[in-house]
Protein backbone atom coordinates (compact mmCIF):
# COMPACT_ATOMS: atom_id res chain seq x y z
CA UNK A 1 0.00 0.00 0.00
CA UNK A 2 1.92 2.66 -1.35
CA UNK A 3 -0.56 4.65 -2.58
CA UNK A 4 -1.61 7.14 0.43
CA UNK A 5 1.81 8.12 0.43
CA UNK A 6 2.22 9.19 -2.96
CA UNK A 7 -0.90 10.77 -2.60
CA UNK A 8 0.43 12.79 0.03
CA UNK A 9 3.66 13.47 -1.23
CA UNK A 10 2.16 14.71 -4.31
CA UNK A 11 0.06 16.97 -2.45
CA UNK A 12 3.14 18.11 -0.52
CA UNK A 13 4.91 18.71 -3.55
CA UNK A 14 1.63 20.74 -4.76
CA UNK A 15 2.25 22.86 -1.60
CA UNK A 16 5.94 23.64 -2.55
CA UNK A 17 5.71 23.87 -6.27
CA UNK A 18 3.40 27.10 -6.60
CA UNK A 19 1.69 27.51 -10.39
CA UNK A 20 1.71 23.80 -11.16
CA UNK A 21 -0.80 22.20 -13.18
CA UNK A 22 -1.82 23.28 -16.78
CA UNK A 23 -5.52 24.11 -16.62
CA UNK A 24 -4.24 27.59 -16.19
CA UNK A 25 -3.98 28.35 -19.28
CA UNK A 26 -7.07 26.30 -21.06
CA UNK A 27 -9.84 28.35 -22.77
CA UNK A 28 -13.25 28.35 -20.90
CA UNK A 29 -15.83 25.38 -22.41
CA UNK A 30 -18.13 27.36 -24.78
CA UNK A 31 -21.46 27.82 -23.42
CA UNK A 32 -23.87 25.91 -24.60
CA UNK A 33 -21.80 23.61 -26.40
CA UNK A 34 -20.82 20.17 -24.43
CA UNK A 35 -18.01 20.68 -21.48
CA UNK A 36 -15.83 18.21 -21.20
CA UNK A 37 -14.95 16.81 -17.56
CA UNK A 38 -12.91 14.86 -15.85
CA UNK A 39 -14.09 13.19 -13.10
CA UNK A 40 -11.31 10.71 -10.75
CA UNK A 41 -12.84 7.94 -9.00
CA UNK A 42 -11.97 4.56 -7.75
CA UNK A 43 -13.46 1.41 -9.55
CA UNK A 44 -15.51 0.52 -6.49
CA UNK A 45 -19.26 -0.23 -6.23
CA UNK A 46 -19.31 3.46 -4.08
CA UNK A 47 -19.33 5.61 -6.97
CA UNK A 48 -22.06 3.49 -9.04
CA UNK A 49 -24.55 6.26 -8.96
CA UNK A 50 -22.16 8.50 -11.48
CA UNK A 51 -21.24 5.79 -13.71
CA UNK A 52 -25.45 4.96 -13.93
CA UNK A 53 -26.00 8.43 -14.03
CA UNK A 54 -24.11 9.24 -17.04
CA UNK A 55 -26.06 6.14 -18.97
CA UNK A 56 -29.02 8.12 -18.04
CA UNK A 57 -27.94 11.24 -19.60
CA UNK A 58 -28.17 12.49 -16.41
CA UNK A 59 -25.03 14.72 -17.22
CA UNK A 60 -24.95 15.06 -20.94
CA UNK A 61 -28.08 16.70 -20.47
CA UNK A 62 -26.32 19.59 -18.38
CA UNK A 63 -24.33 20.17 -21.09
CA UNK A 64 -21.73 17.90 -19.42
CA UNK A 65 -19.66 15.13 -21.62
CA UNK A 66 -18.01 13.19 -18.35
CA UNK A 67 -15.30 11.10 -17.89
CA UNK A 68 -14.17 9.03 -15.43
CA UNK A 69 -10.52 8.62 -14.50
CA UNK A 70 -9.71 5.87 -12.28
CA UNK A 71 -6.95 5.70 -10.19
CA UNK A 72 -6.24 2.63 -8.00
CA UNK A 73 -7.06 3.69 -4.09
CA UNK A 74 -7.39 7.03 -5.67
CA UNK A 75 -3.82 8.02 -5.29
CA UNK A 76 -3.87 10.75 -8.43
CA UNK A 77 -7.28 12.08 -6.85
CA UNK A 78 -6.22 14.63 -4.82
CA UNK A 79 -3.59 16.12 -6.55
CA UNK A 80 -5.08 15.54 -9.89
CA UNK A 81 -8.16 17.84 -8.74
CA UNK A 82 -5.66 20.17 -6.96
CA UNK A 83 -4.08 20.63 -9.88
CA UNK A 84 -6.94 21.10 -12.59
CA UNK A 85 -6.11 17.56 -14.10
CA UNK A 86 -9.54 16.38 -13.05
CA UNK A 87 -12.66 18.95 -12.46
CA UNK A 88 -13.61 16.95 -9.62
CA UNK A 89 -13.24 13.75 -7.58
CA UNK A 90 -14.18 11.25 -5.59
CA UNK A 91 -12.68 10.71 -1.81
CA UNK A 92 -13.61 9.46 1.83
CA UNK A 93 -14.11 12.69 4.14
CA UNK A 94 -11.99 11.81 6.75
CA UNK A 95 -9.37 11.97 3.35
CA UNK A 96 -10.64 15.59 2.52
CA UNK A 97 -10.41 16.52 6.42
CA UNK A 98 -6.76 15.64 6.34
CA UNK A 99 -6.44 17.44 2.96
CA UNK A 100 -8.09 20.56 4.14
CA UNK A 101 -6.34 20.85 7.38
CA UNK A 102 -2.66 20.49 5.64
CA UNK A 103 -4.44 23.77 3.50
CA UNK A 104 -5.08 22.07 -0.02
CA UNK A 105 -8.14 24.66 -1.07
CA UNK A 106 -10.55 22.07 -1.73
CA UNK A 107 -14.79 21.96 -1.78
CA UNK A 108 -17.34 19.23 -1.82
CA UNK A 109 -19.99 19.59 -4.04
CA UNK A 110 -22.05 16.61 -3.08
CA UNK A 111 -22.96 13.56 -1.99
CA UNK A 112 -21.08 10.31 -2.84
CA UNK A 113 -21.95 7.39 -0.13
CA UNK A 114 -22.94 6.99 2.91
CA UNK A 115 -23.42 3.63 5.01
CA UNK A 116 -26.90 1.50 5.47
CA UNK A 117 -27.62 2.55 8.60
CA UNK A 118 -28.36 -0.94 9.20
CA UNK A 119 -26.53 -2.93 11.95
CA UNK A 120 -24.39 -6.12 11.05
CA UNK A 121 -26.41 -5.14 7.55
CA UNK A 122 -23.94 -2.52 6.31
CA UNK A 123 -21.63 -2.52 2.93
CA UNK A 124 -18.46 -2.22 6.07
CA UNK A 125 -17.30 -4.19 8.40
CA UNK A 126 -15.09 -5.65 10.69
CA UNK A 127 -14.74 -9.33 10.44
CA UNK A 128 -13.17 -11.92 12.56
CA UNK A 129 -12.25 -15.65 13.03
CA UNK A 130 -10.93 -15.29 16.77
CA UNK A 131 -13.35 -16.99 18.86
CA UNK A 132 -12.41 -14.36 21.97
CA UNK A 133 -13.79 -11.72 19.61
CA UNK A 134 -17.13 -11.97 20.31
CA UNK A 135 -18.01 -7.31 20.22
CA UNK A 136 -16.35 -4.62 19.34
CA UNK A 137 -14.78 -4.48 22.52
CA UNK A 138 -12.91 -7.50 22.29
CA UNK A 139 -10.61 -5.86 19.58
CA UNK A 140 -9.21 -4.27 22.08
CA UNK A 141 -5.32 -5.57 22.47
CA UNK A 142 -5.80 -7.20 18.56
CA UNK A 143 -4.37 -6.79 15.49
CA UNK A 144 -6.94 -4.91 13.00
CA UNK A 145 -6.02 -4.99 9.21
CA UNK A 146 -7.10 -1.54 7.48
CA UNK A 147 -6.68 -0.61 3.84
CA UNK A 148 -4.89 2.85 4.72
CA UNK A 149 -3.85 3.80 8.43
CA UNK A 150 -4.37 7.34 9.97
CA UNK A 151 -7.88 7.21 7.86
CA UNK A 152 -11.43 6.20 8.00
CA UNK A 153 -11.17 2.77 8.58
CA UNK A 154 -9.45 3.11 12.08
CA UNK A 155 -10.67 6.42 13.08
CA UNK A 156 -14.32 4.62 12.20
CA UNK A 157 -13.30 1.60 14.06
CA UNK A 158 -12.12 2.93 17.04
CA UNK A 159 -15.71 4.79 17.91
CA UNK A 160 -17.03 1.06 17.51
CA UNK A 161 -14.71 -0.02 19.75
CA UNK A 162 -15.15 3.28 22.06
CA UNK A 163 -18.82 2.75 21.65
CA UNK A 164 -19.04 -1.37 22.76
CA UNK A 165 -17.10 0.10 26.07
CA UNK A 166 -13.56 -1.26 24.91
CA UNK A 167 -10.16 0.66 25.22
CA UNK A 168 -9.73 1.90 21.11
CA UNK A 169 -6.03 2.54 22.19
CA UNK A 170 -4.59 -0.38 22.44
CA UNK A 171 -5.51 -1.57 18.96
CA UNK A 172 -2.58 -2.86 17.24
CA UNK A 173 -3.71 -1.71 13.31
CA UNK A 174 -1.95 -2.91 9.78
CA UNK A 175 -2.18 -1.80 6.39
CA UNK A 176 -3.57 -4.20 3.82
CA UNK A 177 -5.11 -3.59 0.75
CA UNK A 178 -9.04 -4.98 0.57
CA UNK A 179 -8.16 -7.54 -1.90
CA UNK A 180 -5.87 -8.98 -0.06
CA UNK A 181 -7.33 -8.90 3.80
CA UNK A 182 -9.31 -12.44 3.18
CA UNK A 183 -6.34 -14.39 2.13
CA UNK A 184 -4.57 -12.29 5.70
CA UNK A 185 -7.22 -13.23 7.80
CA UNK A 186 -7.49 -17.07 6.61
CA UNK A 187 -3.94 -17.32 7.23
CA UNK A 188 -3.98 -15.92 10.66
CA UNK A 189 -1.62 -13.38 10.07
CA UNK A 190 -4.19 -10.77 11.49
CA UNK A 191 -7.04 -11.12 13.90
CA UNK A 192 -9.52 -8.81 12.63
CA UNK A 193 -10.03 -6.77 8.92
CA UNK A 194 -12.10 -4.04 7.77
CA UNK A 195 -13.59 -4.89 4.51
CA UNK A 196 -15.84 -3.40 2.49
CA UNK A 197 -17.68 -4.94 -0.16
CA UNK A 198 -17.81 -7.02 -2.33
CA UNK A 199 -15.08 -8.36 -0.18
CA UNK A 200 -16.92 -8.26 3.01
CA UNK A 201 -19.48 -11.36 1.69
CA UNK A 202 -16.40 -12.93 0.39
CA UNK A 203 -14.71 -12.99 4.05
CA UNK A 204 -18.22 -14.07 6.10
CA UNK A 205 -18.98 -17.08 2.84
CA UNK A 206 -15.05 -17.93 3.46
CA UNK A 207 -16.21 -18.56 7.34
CA UNK A 208 -15.43 -14.98 9.00
CA UNK A 209 -17.91 -13.27 11.70
CA UNK A 210 -18.80 -9.66 11.67
CA UNK A 211 -18.45 -8.53 14.87
CA UNK A 212 -19.10 -4.87 13.81
CA UNK A 213 -20.71 -2.52 11.66
CA UNK A 214 -17.98 0.55 11.77
CA UNK A 215 -19.63 2.65 10.04
CA UNK A 216 -22.91 2.39 11.91
CA UNK A 217 -21.67 2.39 15.07
CA UNK A 218 -19.80 5.70 13.98
CA UNK A 219 -22.81 8.14 13.17
CA UNK A 220 -26.90 7.60 11.82
CA UNK A 221 -26.54 7.86 7.95
CA UNK A 222 -23.07 8.42 8.26
CA UNK A 223 -21.52 10.47 4.78
CA UNK A 224 -18.66 8.23 3.84
CA UNK A 225 -17.43 10.13 1.21
CA UNK A 226 -18.52 12.80 -1.52
CA UNK A 227 -17.59 14.56 -4.38
CA UNK A 228 -15.45 17.56 -4.55
CA UNK A 229 -13.89 20.12 -6.74
CA UNK A 230 -10.88 22.60 -6.34
CA UNK A 231 -11.88 26.41 -4.76
CA UNK A 232 -10.37 27.62 -8.16
CA UNK A 233 -12.95 26.17 -10.48
CA UNK A 234 -15.56 26.65 -8.39
CA UNK A 235 -14.21 30.29 -8.54
CA UNK A 236 -13.80 30.32 -12.42
CA UNK A 237 -16.29 28.29 -13.43
CA UNK A 238 -19.32 28.35 -10.73
CA UNK A 239 -22.08 27.17 -13.62
CA UNK A 240 -20.01 24.18 -14.23
CA UNK A 241 -19.75 23.30 -10.78
CA UNK A 242 -23.39 23.85 -10.68
CA UNK A 243 -24.80 21.79 -13.21
CA UNK A 244 -22.24 18.92 -12.00
CA UNK A 245 -23.96 19.14 -8.51
CA UNK A 246 -27.23 19.09 -10.11
CA UNK A 247 -26.44 16.05 -11.86
CA UNK A 248 -24.69 13.99 -8.99
CA UNK A 249 -27.89 14.64 -7.00
CA UNK A 250 -30.34 13.01 -9.72
CA UNK A 251 -27.81 10.65 -10.04
CA UNK A 252 -27.87 9.42 -6.46
CA UNK A 253 -31.24 9.81 -6.09
CA UNK A 254 -31.91 7.33 -8.93
CA UNK A 255 -29.18 5.12 -8.01
CA UNK A 256 -30.86 4.47 -4.39
CA UNK A 257 -34.11 4.33 -5.86
CA UNK A 258 -32.62 1.74 -8.62
CA UNK A 259 -30.73 -0.90 -6.39
CA UNK A 260 -31.37 -3.53 -9.47
CA UNK A 261 -29.87 -1.12 -12.10
CA UNK A 262 -27.54 0.03 -9.29
CA UNK A 263 -25.65 -3.34 -9.72
CA UNK A 264 -26.12 -3.59 -13.44
CA UNK A 265 -24.01 -0.80 -13.83
CA UNK A 266 -21.46 -2.45 -11.62
CA UNK A 267 -20.61 -5.11 -14.64
CA UNK A 268 -19.54 -2.21 -16.72
CA UNK A 269 -16.87 -0.37 -14.87
CA UNK A 270 -15.63 -3.35 -11.91
CA UNK A 271 -14.92 -7.20 -12.45
CA UNK A 272 -16.84 -8.39 -9.46
CA UNK A 273 -18.37 -11.50 -10.22
CA UNK A 274 -21.99 -11.47 -11.53
CA UNK A 275 -23.19 -13.55 -9.04
CA UNK A 276 -21.77 -12.09 -5.87
CA UNK A 277 -23.24 -8.46 -7.48
CA UNK A 278 -26.75 -10.03 -6.67
CA UNK A 279 -26.18 -10.75 -3.45
CA UNK A 280 -23.43 -8.22 -2.02
CA UNK A 281 -25.16 -5.13 0.63
CA UNK A 282 -24.98 -1.71 -1.35
CA UNK A 283 -24.57 1.48 0.43
CA UNK A 284 -27.16 4.10 0.86
CA UNK A 285 -26.83 7.33 -2.19
CA UNK A 286 -28.61 9.76 -0.31
CA UNK A 287 -28.38 13.36 -2.29
CA UNK A 288 -27.96 14.64 0.94
CA UNK A 289 -24.75 15.17 2.85
CA UNK A 290 -25.54 14.24 6.81
CA UNK A 291 -23.39 17.33 7.90
CA UNK A 292 -23.65 15.76 11.61
CA UNK A 293 -22.12 12.65 10.51
CA UNK A 294 -19.39 15.02 9.12
CA UNK A 295 -19.04 16.71 12.11
CA UNK A 296 -18.43 13.39 14.18
CA UNK A 297 -16.05 12.17 11.63
CA UNK A 298 -14.05 15.80 11.93
CA UNK A 299 -14.62 15.36 16.13
CA UNK A 300 -12.99 11.88 15.73
CA UNK A 301 -9.94 13.32 13.48
CA UNK A 302 -8.83 15.40 16.25
CA UNK A 303 -9.73 12.74 18.75
CA UNK A 304 -7.48 10.15 17.05
CA UNK A 305 -4.84 12.68 16.08
CA UNK A 306 -5.32 12.62 12.35
CA UNK A 307 -5.30 16.61 12.05
CA UNK A 308 -4.25 19.10 14.98
CA UNK A 309 -7.46 21.74 15.49
CA UNK A 310 -10.76 20.83 14.67
CA UNK A 311 -11.34 21.33 11.05
CA UNK A 312 -13.62 23.82 9.62
CA UNK A 313 -16.85 22.05 8.31
CA UNK A 314 -18.66 24.25 7.53
CA UNK A 315 -15.72 26.32 4.94
CA UNK A 316 -15.77 22.17 3.02
CA UNK A 317 -19.02 21.63 2.60
CA UNK A 318 -21.12 23.43 0.66
CA UNK B 1 19.39 -26.23 -36.40
CA UNK B 2 19.30 -29.53 -34.60
CA UNK B 3 19.88 -28.19 -31.10
CA UNK B 4 18.12 -25.36 -32.06
CA UNK B 5 14.67 -27.46 -32.18
CA UNK B 6 15.77 -29.37 -29.19
CA UNK B 7 15.95 -26.34 -26.83
CA UNK B 8 12.39 -25.45 -28.28
CA UNK B 9 10.85 -28.68 -27.02
CA UNK B 10 12.44 -28.31 -24.00
CA UNK B 11 11.51 -24.89 -23.32
CA UNK B 12 7.96 -25.77 -23.86
CA UNK B 13 8.06 -29.19 -21.59
CA UNK B 14 9.43 -26.83 -18.96
CA UNK B 15 6.44 -24.32 -19.74
CA UNK B 16 4.26 -27.07 -19.62
CA UNK B 17 5.29 -28.79 -16.09
CA UNK B 18 5.19 -25.49 -14.93
CA UNK B 19 1.44 -24.80 -15.60
CA UNK B 20 0.71 -28.68 -14.46
CA UNK B 21 2.40 -27.30 -11.51
CA UNK B 22 0.27 -24.44 -10.91
CA UNK B 23 -2.80 -26.54 -11.56
CA UNK B 24 -2.15 -29.44 -9.09
CA UNK B 25 -0.83 -27.22 -6.27
CA UNK B 26 -4.06 -25.45 -5.40
CA UNK B 27 -6.25 -28.21 -6.20
CA UNK B 28 -4.18 -30.64 -3.81
CA UNK B 29 -5.21 -27.66 -1.18
CA UNK B 30 -1.51 -26.07 -0.49
CA UNK B 31 -3.17 -22.63 -1.57
CA UNK B 32 -6.42 -22.24 -1.33
CA UNK B 33 -7.81 -21.60 -4.72
CA UNK B 34 -9.47 -18.80 -4.13
CA UNK B 35 -6.10 -16.81 -3.89
CA UNK B 36 -4.37 -18.80 -6.42
CA UNK B 37 -6.79 -20.49 -9.18
CA UNK B 38 -5.99 -23.64 -11.22
CA UNK B 39 -4.59 -22.93 -14.62
CA UNK B 40 -7.38 -23.96 -16.18
CA UNK B 41 -9.99 -21.15 -14.18
CA UNK B 42 -7.01 -18.97 -15.13
CA UNK B 43 -7.24 -20.03 -18.76
CA UNK B 44 -11.43 -19.98 -18.49
CA UNK B 45 -11.00 -16.35 -17.36
CA UNK B 46 -8.14 -15.68 -20.25
CA UNK B 47 -10.64 -16.59 -22.63
CA UNK B 48 -13.60 -14.30 -21.31
CA UNK B 49 -11.02 -11.84 -21.50
CA UNK B 50 -10.24 -12.19 -25.12
CA UNK B 51 -13.88 -11.37 -25.87
CA UNK B 52 -14.32 -8.28 -24.07
CA UNK B 53 -13.56 -4.87 -26.22
CA UNK B 54 -12.66 -3.33 -23.05
CA UNK B 55 -9.44 -5.83 -23.03
CA UNK B 56 -8.19 -5.12 -26.30
CA UNK B 57 -8.23 -1.35 -25.65
CA UNK B 58 -6.25 -2.17 -23.16
CA UNK B 59 -3.44 -4.12 -24.82
CA UNK B 60 -3.34 -1.30 -27.17
CA UNK B 61 -3.00 1.17 -24.99
CA UNK B 62 -0.36 -0.72 -23.18
CA UNK B 63 1.18 -1.43 -26.28
CA UNK B 64 1.15 2.47 -27.99
CA UNK B 65 2.87 3.50 -24.56
CA UNK B 66 5.45 1.27 -24.36
CA UNK B 67 6.42 1.72 -28.41
CA UNK B 68 5.87 5.33 -27.90
CA UNK B 69 8.23 5.70 -24.70
CA UNK B 70 10.85 3.18 -26.56
CA UNK B 71 10.90 5.17 -29.45
CA UNK B 72 11.68 8.34 -27.79
CA UNK B 73 13.91 6.68 -25.38
CA UNK B 74 16.34 5.02 -28.02
CA UNK B 75 16.03 8.34 -30.65
CA UNK B 76 17.26 10.46 -27.48
CA UNK B 77 19.65 7.85 -26.22
CA UNK B 78 21.24 6.99 -29.52
CA UNK B 79 21.45 10.89 -30.07
CA UNK B 80 22.80 11.99 -27.14
CA UNK B 81 25.73 8.77 -26.31
CA UNK B 82 26.72 9.16 -29.93
CA UNK B 83 27.19 13.42 -29.33
CA UNK B 84 28.38 12.91 -25.21
CA UNK B 85 30.87 9.84 -26.68
CA UNK B 86 31.98 11.92 -29.60
CA UNK B 87 33.46 14.61 -27.41
CA UNK B 88 35.69 13.75 -24.35
CA UNK B 89 34.70 17.56 -22.93
CA UNK B 90 30.96 16.75 -22.26
CA UNK B 91 31.01 13.20 -21.56
CA UNK B 92 33.56 14.32 -18.76
CA UNK B 93 30.78 17.66 -17.62
CA UNK B 94 28.33 14.91 -17.73
CA UNK B 95 29.15 11.48 -16.41
CA UNK B 96 28.53 12.41 -12.87
CA UNK B 97 25.20 13.88 -13.72
CA UNK B 98 24.52 10.69 -15.41
CA UNK B 99 25.46 8.51 -12.57
CA UNK B 100 23.47 10.56 -10.37
CA UNK B 101 20.60 10.60 -12.15
CA UNK B 102 20.19 7.00 -13.53
CA UNK B 103 20.25 5.22 -10.50
CA UNK B 104 16.72 7.06 -9.35
CA UNK B 105 14.11 4.11 -9.96
CA UNK B 106 11.09 5.14 -12.47
CA UNK B 107 8.55 4.51 -9.95
CA UNK B 108 10.13 7.54 -7.68
CA UNK B 109 8.99 9.51 -10.13
CA UNK B 110 5.43 8.65 -9.71
CA UNK B 111 4.17 11.87 -7.84
CA UNK B 112 5.98 14.22 -10.09
CA UNK B 113 4.33 12.23 -13.13
CA UNK B 114 0.61 12.29 -11.43
CA UNK B 115 0.80 16.41 -10.51
CA UNK B 116 2.18 17.38 -14.13
CA UNK B 117 0.34 14.92 -16.06
CA UNK B 118 -2.84 13.43 -14.52
CA UNK B 119 -3.46 9.69 -15.39
CA UNK B 120 -3.16 10.29 -19.02
CA UNK B 121 -0.65 8.59 -21.56
CA UNK B 122 2.17 11.21 -20.64
CA UNK B 123 2.69 10.39 -17.01
CA UNK B 124 3.06 6.49 -18.48
CA UNK B 125 5.53 8.05 -21.19
CA UNK B 126 7.38 10.26 -18.29
CA UNK B 127 8.10 6.42 -16.81
CA UNK B 128 9.03 4.61 -19.28
CA UNK B 129 11.45 7.15 -21.00
CA UNK B 130 13.19 7.88 -17.79
CA UNK B 131 13.72 4.43 -17.38
CA UNK B 132 14.61 2.73 -20.86
CA UNK B 133 16.57 6.05 -22.02
CA UNK B 134 19.83 5.13 -19.68
CA UNK B 135 20.18 1.66 -20.90
CA UNK B 136 19.97 2.99 -24.40
CA UNK B 137 22.48 6.17 -23.26
CA UNK B 138 24.94 3.47 -21.36
CA UNK B 139 25.71 1.11 -24.02
CA UNK B 140 25.97 4.21 -26.78
CA UNK B 141 28.48 6.01 -24.51
CA UNK B 142 30.51 2.70 -24.03
CA UNK B 143 29.98 1.37 -27.88
CA UNK B 144 31.68 4.86 -28.66
CA UNK B 145 34.55 4.85 -26.23
CA UNK B 146 35.23 1.09 -27.63
CA UNK B 147 35.69 2.56 -30.97
CA UNK B 148 39.41 1.47 -32.55
CA UNK B 149 41.90 4.53 -32.37
CA UNK B 150 43.93 2.95 -35.32
CA UNK B 151 40.55 2.79 -37.03
CA UNK B 152 39.99 6.30 -36.08
CA UNK B 153 43.22 7.81 -36.99
CA UNK B 154 43.03 5.91 -40.07
CA UNK B 155 39.94 7.59 -41.02
CA UNK B 156 41.34 10.80 -39.69
CA UNK B 157 44.40 10.15 -42.46
CA UNK B 158 42.55 9.59 -45.58
CA UNK B 159 40.67 13.31 -44.90
CA UNK B 160 37.48 11.78 -43.00
CA UNK B 161 34.98 14.57 -41.94
CA UNK B 162 33.61 14.40 -38.49
CA UNK B 163 30.57 13.16 -40.12
CA UNK B 164 32.10 10.05 -42.15
CA UNK B 165 33.76 9.44 -39.36
CA UNK B 166 30.99 8.92 -37.03
CA UNK B 167 28.94 7.46 -40.10
CA UNK B 168 31.54 4.99 -41.16
CA UNK B 169 34.00 4.11 -37.68
CA UNK B 170 31.91 5.00 -34.81
CA UNK B 171 28.39 4.00 -35.45
CA UNK B 172 29.35 0.38 -36.84
CA UNK B 173 31.35 0.04 -33.75
CA UNK B 174 28.79 1.41 -31.52
CA UNK B 175 25.99 -0.45 -33.13
CA UNK B 176 25.81 -4.02 -31.44
CA UNK B 177 26.04 -1.89 -28.17
CA UNK B 178 22.62 0.61 -29.12
CA UNK B 179 21.20 -2.40 -30.18
CA UNK B 180 21.65 -4.32 -26.49
CA UNK B 181 20.67 -1.21 -25.06
CA UNK B 182 17.54 -1.04 -27.16
CA UNK B 183 16.90 -5.21 -26.35
CA UNK B 184 17.34 -3.81 -22.52
CA UNK B 185 15.00 -1.13 -23.13
CA UNK B 186 12.24 -2.90 -24.55
CA UNK B 187 11.92 -4.93 -21.64
CA UNK B 188 11.87 -2.23 -19.19
CA UNK B 189 9.89 0.16 -21.35
CA UNK B 190 7.03 -2.63 -20.77
CA UNK B 191 7.39 -3.50 -17.28
CA UNK B 192 7.21 0.19 -16.56
CA UNK B 193 4.46 0.79 -19.04
CA UNK B 194 2.31 -2.12 -16.47
CA UNK B 195 3.58 -0.15 -13.77
CA UNK B 196 2.47 3.15 -14.55
CA UNK B 197 -0.98 1.97 -15.06
CA UNK B 198 -1.16 -0.22 -12.31
CA UNK B 199 -0.15 2.19 -10.03
CA UNK B 200 -1.30 5.39 -11.28
CA UNK B 201 -4.30 4.18 -13.91
CA UNK B 202 -3.66 4.90 -16.62
CA UNK B 203 -5.54 3.04 -19.12
CA UNK B 204 -3.60 0.06 -20.36
CA UNK B 205 -3.21 -4.03 -19.03
CA UNK B 206 -2.26 -2.69 -16.08
CA UNK B 207 -5.19 -0.55 -14.78
CA UNK B 208 -7.70 -3.68 -16.21
CA UNK B 209 -5.47 -6.01 -13.11
CA UNK B 210 -5.84 -3.55 -10.69
CA UNK B 211 -9.85 -3.21 -11.45
CA UNK B 212 -10.58 -7.29 -11.29
CA UNK B 213 -7.93 -7.15 -8.07
CA UNK B 214 -10.69 -4.34 -6.69
CA UNK B 215 -13.29 -6.18 -7.98
CA UNK B 216 -11.98 -9.27 -6.15
CA UNK B 217 -11.99 -11.34 -9.30
CA UNK B 218 -9.35 -12.96 -8.74
CA UNK B 219 -8.90 -15.62 -12.08
CA UNK B 220 -9.35 -12.75 -14.21
CA UNK B 221 -6.86 -10.77 -12.29
CA UNK B 222 -4.50 -13.98 -13.05
CA UNK B 223 -5.16 -14.18 -16.70
CA UNK B 224 -4.36 -10.63 -17.50
CA UNK B 225 -1.01 -11.03 -15.30
CA UNK B 226 -0.44 -14.02 -17.46
CA UNK B 227 -0.63 -11.60 -20.86
CA UNK B 228 1.40 -9.55 -19.60
CA UNK B 229 4.05 -12.09 -19.16
CA UNK B 230 3.05 -12.92 -22.69
CA UNK B 231 3.87 -9.71 -23.95
CA UNK B 232 7.22 -9.61 -22.08
CA UNK B 233 8.43 -12.88 -24.07
CA UNK B 234 6.94 -11.40 -27.14
CA UNK B 235 8.92 -8.40 -26.73
CA UNK B 236 12.11 -9.98 -26.28
CA UNK B 237 11.39 -12.90 -29.07
CA UNK B 238 11.33 -9.20 -31.55
CA UNK B 239 14.13 -7.40 -29.85
CA UNK B 240 16.48 -10.73 -30.62
CA UNK B 241 14.98 -11.12 -34.15
CA UNK B 242 15.61 -7.51 -34.72
CA UNK B 243 19.18 -7.79 -32.87
CA UNK B 244 20.23 -10.46 -35.48
CA UNK B 245 18.57 -9.15 -38.45
CA UNK B 246 20.11 -5.24 -37.27
CA UNK B 247 23.57 -7.25 -36.75
CA UNK B 248 23.87 -10.12 -39.42
CA UNK B 249 27.40 -8.62 -40.78
CA UNK B 250 28.63 -8.86 -37.29
CA UNK B 251 31.21 -11.37 -35.97
CA UNK B 252 28.83 -12.31 -32.84
CA UNK B 253 25.60 -12.71 -34.91
CA UNK B 254 27.35 -14.98 -37.52
CA UNK B 255 29.35 -17.20 -35.05
CA UNK B 256 26.21 -17.83 -33.46
CA UNK B 257 24.45 -18.96 -36.90
CA UNK B 258 27.33 -21.41 -38.12
CA UNK B 259 27.15 -23.13 -34.70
Amino acid sequence: MRRPLVSLVAAALLLVVPGCGSSDDEPPAAAGGSQPVKVGVIPILDVAPIYLGKEKGFFSGRGIELTMETGQGGAAIVPGVVSGQFQFGFSNVTSLLIAQSRGLPLKVVSNGVASTSKDKADYSGVVTRDDSIRTAADLAGKQVAVNTLKNIGDSTIRASVRKAGGDPSSIKFTELAFPDMPAALEAGRVDAVWVVEPFLSATIAQGGRLVASNYVDTAPDLTVAVYFTSERLLRDDPDLVRRFTEAMNESLAYADAHPDEARQVLTTYTQIDEAVIGDLILPKWPAEINRESVETLASLAVQDGLVSEQPDVAALLP
Amino acid sequence: MRTGRRRWWQGAAGLAGFLLLLELIPRAGVVPDRYLPPTSRVAGALAGELGRPAFWAALGDTLAGWAIGLALAVGGGVALGLLLGSVPALRAATSSTIEFLRPIPSVALIPLAVLLFGTDLRSKLLLVVYASFWQVLIQVLHGVQDVDPVAMDTAHSYGLGRWARIRHVVWPTALPYAVTGFRLAAAVALVLAVTAELIIGSPGLGKEIAVAQTSGAVPAMYALVVVAGLLGVGVNLAARALERRVLAWHPSTRREAAA
